[in-house]
């Protein structure tokens, strides 16, 4: 494992994204160790900006997605609708006073896609440069958040 | 569909400040088609909350929790077995869902998290429009189906104000002229005659006049 855990975060990717098979991602786990946590999607366009709160809020400094290529999208809009998510995202996280770059999004150009890996490579270190999450820097929580059943 | 919007945080975070024990309550009805209160806003809510009381160093538990509807009391009684375990619950329902559950528990404050705004319809992913205003008296049969109440942004129930233009009100050229919709509707159903018509002033007395308004049927009650 190259890197220690003093930064945690959350990458929401694309499968479509070159080289984001099962096999890349499980050699990028060993890579990072508890660094980078990997989370593969179907479509970028079925992230919610629940999931990026959710991971901020539990263990992730910062919470990026990836998606695929411009115009390459398999459903046709699921890159153009994550991009409105993660802004809506940013602004909630804005509103509590983190900022707004713990939450991003990348999406690769068609003529030149770049790789999961070399995605991850470039975001880990501008999570790196941003220090601490306010949210998890004091401490471990002593909320119990377990959302109750609904009905 | 009753639609709303979520008040800012800061003014939820005020609300809730003297609170430790709070449950983040959804509605799965008119606020979720119009993503304000459902299930996903809920635990959106919910979960800014812990992150700016983490944030905050505040000692605080926060939970959620998501009914089908908060107005109907048959829903809201589901909360008898949880609910004592919190000192506030903040509604994500609409008024009339914060009040049905402030009226049924009446030892806890209920706090509203949503402003509610109009009855409308979904226009679109992402757009809803007013176009109701439950006046008690609909005349959407004399209007071709479009209420000069709710539409027509002066309120004219005996034809066009005169300034519209290219079928856009001259208050707002976002808005689309309500007179005019109702003039092609009724010209393709044949029924302009229903113009011909003076429509007197609005009879107010049968929305608010009386205080609130109920509804009382026999044939559903038990």
């Amino acid at each position: 494992m190259r890197y220690n855990n003093s930064r945690t975060l959350a990458l929401f990717y694309c499968q479509n994204v070159p080289g984001a098979g099962e096999r890349e991602r499980i050699g990028l786990e060993k890579k990072y160790g508890l660094s980078i946590r990997f989370f593969p999607i179907a479509c970028s366009g079925r992230l919610e900006p629940v999931h990026l709160l959710s991971a901020l809020e539990n263990f992730a400094d910062a919470a990026y997605v990836i998606t695929c290529p411009q115009g390459m999208c398999r459903y046709f809009e699921g890159n153009l609708r994550a991009i409105k998510r993660v802004r809506r995202t940013q602004d909630i996280i804005a509103g509590i006073g983190l900022e707004r770059e713990r939450v991003g999004i990348v999406t690769g150009l068609k003529e030149d896609p770049k790789t999961l890996a070399e995605h991850a490579e470039e975001i880990f270190d501008k999570t790196l440069q941003m220090g601490r999450s306010p949210v998890l820097d004091k401490g471990e929580a002593n909320y119990d958040h377990c959302a109750t059943e609904a009905h | 569909m009753i639609t709303a919007q979520q008040k800012p945080i800061n003014e939820i975070r005020g609300m809730l400040g003297p609170y430790k024990r709070i449950l983040v309550l959804g509605c799965a009805s008119c606020v979720a088609e119009c993503a304000a209160g459902g299930q996903k806003e809920t635990a959106m809510l919910a979960s800014t909350l812990r992150m700016m009381a983490k944030m905050n160093n505040e000692d605080v538990t926060i939970h959620e929790h998501t009914l089908d509807r908060q107005c109907v009391r048959d829903f809201v009684v589901r909360l008898d077995e949880i609910i004592s375990s919190y000192d506030a619950v903040l509604s994500l329902g609409c008024g009339a869902g914060v009040q049905a559950v402030a009226e049924m528990f009446s030892e806890i404050p209920i706090i509203p998290a949503l402003n509610t705004e109009f009855i409308g319809e979904t226009r679109a992913q992402g757009l809803w429009m007013e176009n109701c205003l439950g006046c008690g008296d609909c005349m959407l049969y004399y209007f071709g189906g479009v209420c000069p109440l709710a539409r027509c942004s002066k309120q004219l129930f005996n034809g066009p104000c005169g300034g519209s233009v290219g079928g856009r009100c001259e208050i707002n050229q976002d808005v689309d002229c309500a007179w005019q919709q109702i003039i092609d509707r009724l010209t393709r159903f044949g029924a302009m005659d229903r113009l011909e018509m003076i429509y007197p002033p609005k009879n107010w007395s049968r929305k608010q006049g009386g205080g609130p308004r109920k509804i009382i049927r026999e044939d559903q009650q038990r």
